[in-house]
Formats: C-alpha cells, structure tokens, sequence
C-alpha cells in the first residue's frame, strides 16, 4: 500500500451492496432508441444517414466534425424515423442483425491503424467525461508517457458498473490495457483499484500472471476515499506526481483510462465492434431489481428502468451518474449514452432533499475536504458576486466539481452548483470575446481593402492625366504638386506596413508550428490587413512619385 | 551665525542638488527610452471593452472610432448592443460615473438573414456590411454567413425590396446558461422546498 496521498476528501457512505449482489445481466432490447449526435465532449458529430434509411447494429450514423469529437453508431438494427439538430431516433426491427468490421490483431497491426480504428468505431471514455479515445491513443505525438494507469478506483457511491466490468472481463481489461499501452507507448501499467471491492481484486490477481506481456502490470489497492477516482487524485495516490494546475496526466507522462473503454477499445480492435452498447448500473430503493446491465446506447432510461422493476410510487428522483457528481434527471425521455454509467432511482427517504441554505458561517470545513486545495469559500463568494477575473485567479478552472465541499457544508451551501455557473459563464464571456475580436478583424480588413482600392484608384488616375500631358507640353499639371516632403513620410509609411507584414507573418508562424492542427483564421485576416496596408502605402507612394518628377522638371 | 551662513555654502549645495538632479533626469530619461514597455494606450483598452459589432449605433463609423471618441471626453453610454455590462465596465476602466444607456438596448442576439427569392442582386447590403459577412455579385443572389454576422442591422436599410430580415440567432448547446435562482437570504421567505424531479 502506498504512503501517497491526496489531500482532502470524504468517506460518504459507499451503498453499492445494493447493486453488486447480482451478476451482470443483458437488457432487453429497446423497441427504439433516441442517439443524440453530442455524446462526447467537442463538437456535435453530423449525421450521414437520412429518414426512411434501414440501419443494422454498428453501421456508421453520424460522422465526427472535427478534431474532437466521434463517430456515432447504430445501437439496434431497425429503419431511421427521425432526424433532429441532435438526435437521431430508430425504430427497431427486432432482428438485431450487426454489422461488424473486420477484426484486427493488436499485437502485429501497426498504431495508425489501431489508433484509426478505435476513432472509427466512435470510441470515448466511459468514466464520464466522454473525451474521444483515439485523441488519447495519440497523446504520445506530444508527451512522453511513461505509465498508462487503470482506474478503477470508482469512488463514487452506488456505482459499481467497473466493478462489475472486472469481475467478468478481467482478462479483456487487461488485454485492452496492453493495446492502449502499446499505442500510448507506456513502459508500465498500474491498476489502481478501492479496497472495497475484493471480488474484482481477486479476479485481477487471478488474471494478472498471463497479461504481463508485453507491458508489466501492476496492481495497486488503495484505501476508499472519495474521490480517489478522479484523474489527478488517483495518479497523486499511485504514482506520487501532480499534475500541474490547468495541465493534463500527459504532462506528467501518464494516461488515465477507465476499465470500460479498455473493454470497448479491445472489442472494436479485436471483434470490430463499434460502441453501441455499454455496462450500466441500475440501482436505488425504488427499483426491484438492481443490478448491472449491458445497455444498447440511447435505450430509454424509462424503459430501461421499467425492465429493472422500477416502484413509480415510491420514486422520488432519478439521478444520473453518482449521488455526488451526478445530475437529477427532469424528464425520463432521456436516453442512456456513452457516458452513463449509473442510474440511480431514489426514494425520498434514501436521498431527501437538501435542506435549504442558510447563510456561510465561515468554519472552514470545505477548505480542509477539497482534494484540489482550493479555497471553496473564497469561491463562493466570489461566484455569488460575480467577481470572474478573483474567480479565475484562485483556480476555479482546477476544481473537478467532486461535491465534497457541498457534502460536508453545515450550512447545506449548493457550493458546486455555484462554481459550475460561474464556470459556463466564464467560458461564454471567453467565446464572447473571442468573436468580438474576431469581428474587430474582420473590420479592421474591410477598412484596409477600402483604403487600398481607394488608393490604387487614385494612383490609376494620375498614371491617367500624367500620359495626357506629356504628349502635349512639358509644363507640371498645376493641381497635382507633391510635396517632396510628403514623399518621405509615404515612404516611411511603406516601410511601417512592410515591417507591419513581416510581424504579422512572424506571428502566424509561430501559431502555425506551435498548434499545427489549429486554424488560424484571425491570424490570417491580420496578415491580410498588413497586406493590403502595404498595397495601399505603394500605391500612393507610386503615386507621388509619377506626380514628383514633373514637378522637378520644368 | 557668521560661521553658519556662507555664500560657499549655498552655492555648493545648490550645485550638488541641480547636479542630482540633471544625473537622475538623465538616468530616468535613458530608462524610458531603453526599457519602453509594450504600448498599450486608453484608446485600445476603451476598443477591447466595445462589442465589436462595428454597427454604428453610437454615430461613430465603428467600434474604433468610438473608442478614440470617448477618450476624447464622449459619453459612455451610447453603445446599444454592449448594454448596461459595457457601460459599467467603461466607467470602471476611466472612473467616470456610468449613465443609463442612451436608445433601447438590444434584447437578444440577432443574425441578418436574406430571403434569397426576393433578392434583386444589387450588392447595396454587401457595401454596406462593416465585417464582408455577405457574399454576392451584381445580378446575383446574395447569402449571409452566419458565423460572420454581428447582427450590426446596417444590411437592412440600404435593402431596395426590403428582402432582410434581423432573425433571433440560435444558441448552440455549448454557450447554455443554468439558470439558477438566488435562495431567499431570510429565513421566514422560504417556501418548503418542492422536488422538481422527474415522476413517472
């Protein structure tokens, strides 16, 4: 057992008994499912299929747009009934035929195409932030990773969907560690896993002896503390090294992954199996039968707990994920996504309400609870008032949202609640901004191609009278005299725009190799402002110069 | 006293403090030059508060030349799509009292948007767009991009057959905002809390 530790954190009471007695059971099929296009973190993906198109399980519905962002899959075989701006909805057919890709060997096929596999087979986390898989896969293009760490800790009361996952596919998590392994290119792979959940740490050490091939695997048992799940918490915990603040695991030279995607990534490598279908925990004292299931993404959660024997009567709310991180579900429409990994049907008496808030009374509690080492109250003061720019600079950005100051508030305080706000509304400010000095630019180009047809007008026009009058006489056309002077502060003006150009071009360079993958699009428009700055200080300076010379010769 | 007071010595003290003087004059004069920080003048602090949205609203030709304006001693409050944040924030950054914005305050964030089968082709709106957000040709039919549309309103007047309209933009999911109700701060103002959650 390692001395590391997290600083913070909570012993809520675990309650997984509920949902860990039973064995893993498959779900009924659902009758139709409703996909949303946005299951993953990035951008929505865009549906390729149209209404009326008949669809088996694994064809390809919806492409990813984008760098982050992933593929989306038929998860039940069936006809396209409805195409939303972020939905899509099939009818089932009931037949579940599949379509799979051809099976690949991770240990002899090269790592793009391992790497390009798991992105076609829409692969994300399944922990919950649903970030795209083969961007992972790929961290090692810019990080060295040293160690890939399996987390399955899976703090979180009443979940036990990784739990469940361990014990029956311990040997697949494990294999699928060594192809993430393979592709990240870690040198060691660390199991880190809560001491309350001995059948999955039996069924680990029983597998462990013949997955030691080709990257050794270590398997760690941590004492439960929530939230020793979270990425930053559980690596402090077994690798002793922190993350720096706003910094990723591959900073460091660790990536963290979730048994379940190790599941999925195996099973689209080595069976061709897209993502339609995920390991959910379904538990609560309102339902009867709790337990984990194998769940086709975008079932239902109505119907789905409906077939776990669900007690309308005695349902008081129905929360998706943990009862810490989790949200309360409004509407029982919802579908299972990528990212549920739990439902939790609640009775009154098992989650009540919190009590209504009373004022701050300053104790600290939340200070000594936040594994982040953030100052919660600070916080929240602060994001009751608004006050973004103090917000930012205690680290609002670093908090992981974990719940455990709100748990441990006497004053019942919604302090997450509050933090997640003023998060959105940073990052809307952030967008905003950006599209203001995006427009600015935008701007500012129009201003300068103006000035420079304005210019290169005029400059025609003297080209123009100058050709009429040499013919004729020799004599200076009286209206157009230029000052010598004049000319000299149009040529300094050329060679301001001229260095205006280089810098801006410098500046694009840079961006361009530090963010190869980035747009550059404003960067780009400044260039062209420089540009046509430039074009126009020409124009007048050739301009003045056809109008000096006759002025010179009499 | 005769000892104390001595033309020598005020003569030598005047010397040494002008010398000081002229050395520190000098040593900070040198400093501004070779240390000159990055420039960073009002007028482009007042421009980074501005919208952006370039509509002319304020009878300024922009978003930049309202900038220059106000630190010439113009009012803040004539930027109707900046609202009453923009207000505060100008008042903030140059000390001065904030006013109540001057013209009606726009409610919601709008995109131009043209009926393509009306649309005569006269480029009039894309001469007229302060950010080349239409694209179009003479005795063709013009289209907005949306993306690059500020929703500044100036494509709508020069329209000869009024074919624009100024339509409420979508918000993507990505820019949603929770919608949190402040708890009442006393105690007898509580309502017994009533679940919202889901029943079947």
């Amino acid at each position: 057992m390692p001395d590391y530790n997290f600083p913070g954190g909570i012993t809520p009471p675990d309650r997984k008994e509920r949902s860990n007695q039973s064995p893993l059971r498959t779900a009924t099929l659902p009758i139709s499912v409703v996909l949303p296009l946005k299951q993953h973190s990035g951008s929505a993906a865009l549906p390729v299929v149209n209404i009326g198109d008949t669809v088996r399980v694994g064809n390809l519905l919806a492409q990813r747009d984008g760098m982050v962002s992933a593929n989306l899959h038929a998860s039940v075989s069936g006809t396209v009934t409805h195409i939303s701006d972020s939905t899509i909805t099939i009818e089932a057919d009931g037949q579940d035929q599949w379509q799979l890709l051809p099976p690949l060997d991770w240990r002899t096929a090269a790592n793009e195409m391992l790497v390009e596999r798991l992105d076609t087979c829409g692969l994300t986390g399944l922990g919950g932030a649903g970030f795209p898989t083969y961007i992972k896969a790929q961290v090692a293009k810019h990080h060295s990773i040293d160690t890939l760490v399996v987390n399955a800790a899976e703090c979180e009361p009443y979940i036990t969907a990784d739990d469940l996952t361990l014990r029956y596919y311990a040997n697949d998590v494990l294999e699928g560690a060594q192809l993430i392994a393979k592709l990240c290119g870690a040198e060691q792979i660390v199991v880190g896993i809560e001491d309350n959940k001995p059948q999955a740490i039996g069924a680990l050490k029983a597998a462990l002896p013949h997955y030691q091939q080709p990257t050794g695997i270590t398997l760690k048992v941590i004492e439960t503390r929530y939230p020793s799940g979270g990425e930053r918490q559980l690596i402090k915990k077994l690798l002793n090294r922190d993350i720096p603040s706003g910094g990723l695991p591959g900073d460091i030279g660790a990536l963290c992954h979730n048994p379940g995607t190790l599941l999925a990534a195996l099973y689209a490598v080595r069976d061709g199996k897209p993502l339609v279908e995920r390991i959910v925990t379904l538990t609560g004292d309102a339902i009867n039968a709790p337990g984990n299931y194998w769940v086709r993404l975008g079932t239902p959660i109505k119907a789905l707990l409906a077939h776990a024997g669900l007690e309308t009567k005695h349902l008081h709310q129905v929360i998706v994920g943990g009862p810490m991180m989790g949200t309360p579900l409004t509407t029982l429409d919802a579908p299972v996504t990528k990212t549920t990994n739990c439902l939790i049907a609640a009775t009154y008496e098992e989650l009540p309400p919190a009590p209504s808030e009373t004022p701050c009374i300053r104790c600290g509690a939340c200070e000594s609870v936040c594994p982040v080492q953030l100052l919660p109250q600070q916080l929240h003061w602060y994001a009751r008032a608004a006050t973004d720019d103090a917000l930012e600079k205690l680290h609002l950005f670093d908090c992981i949202e974990c719940d455990a100051c709100s748990f441990v508030c006497p004053s019942h305080i919604p302090l997450v609640q509050d933090y997640r706000a003023a998060k959105q509304r940073i990052r809307l400010k952030r967008i905003e901004t950006a599209k203001a000095d995006h427009a600015k630019h935008r701007f500012e180009f129009r201003q300068a191609r103006l000035a420079r047809e304005e210019a290169e007008k005029q400059a025609r026009r003297q080209a123009r009278l100058a050709q009429k009058h040499q013919p004729s006489s020799n004599s200076p056309p009286s209206g157009s005299v230029t000052p010598t002077a004049d000319l000299r502060s149009l040529r300094i003006a050329q060679t301001a725009a001229k260095a205006a150009v280089k810098k801006a071009e410098k500046v694009l360079a840079r961006a361009a190799e530090q963010d190869p993958h980035q747009r550059h699009d404003d960067l780009e428009t400044q260039l062209a402002t420089a540009q046509e700055n430039l074009k126009a200080a020409d124009a007048r300076l050739a301009e003045a110069r056809a109008a000096a010379p006759k002025k010179e010769t009499p | 006293m005769v000892d104390t007071f001595s033309w020598w010595g005020i003569f030598s003290a005047i010397g040494v403090l002008t010398g000081i003087g002229i050395t520190f004059g000098a040593l900070l004069g040198m400093a501004s030059v070779r240390f000159k920080g990055e420039e960073n003048p009002l007028v482009e602090q007042i421009d980074a508060l501005l919208p952006q949205t370039q509509c002319g609203q304020c009878g300024y030709p922009g978003c930049r030349p309202y900038a220059e304006a106000i630190n010439q001693g113009d009012a803040l409050n004539k930027c109707p799509p900046g609202g009453e944040a923009t207000i505060h924030a100008l008042a903030d950054l140059l000390g001065r009292e904030p006013a109540p914005l001057d013209g009606e305050a726009s409610s919601e964030d709008t995109v131009a948007f043209i009926r393509e089968a009306e649309c005569i082709g006269c480029t009039k709106c894309i001469q007229a767009c302060p950010v080349d957000a239409i694209i179009g040709a003479a005795k063709q039919m013009h289209t907005v991009i949306e993306d690059e549309c500020t929703g500044c309103d100036l494509c709508v007047a020069p329209c000869p057959v009024d074919c624009i309209d100024m339509l409420p933009r979508a918000k993507p999911l990505n820019q949603w905002q929770p919608v949190i109700n402040p708890s009442p701060l006393i105690a007898s103002d509580r309502q017994p809390s009533r679940s919202e959650h889901a029943r079947l």
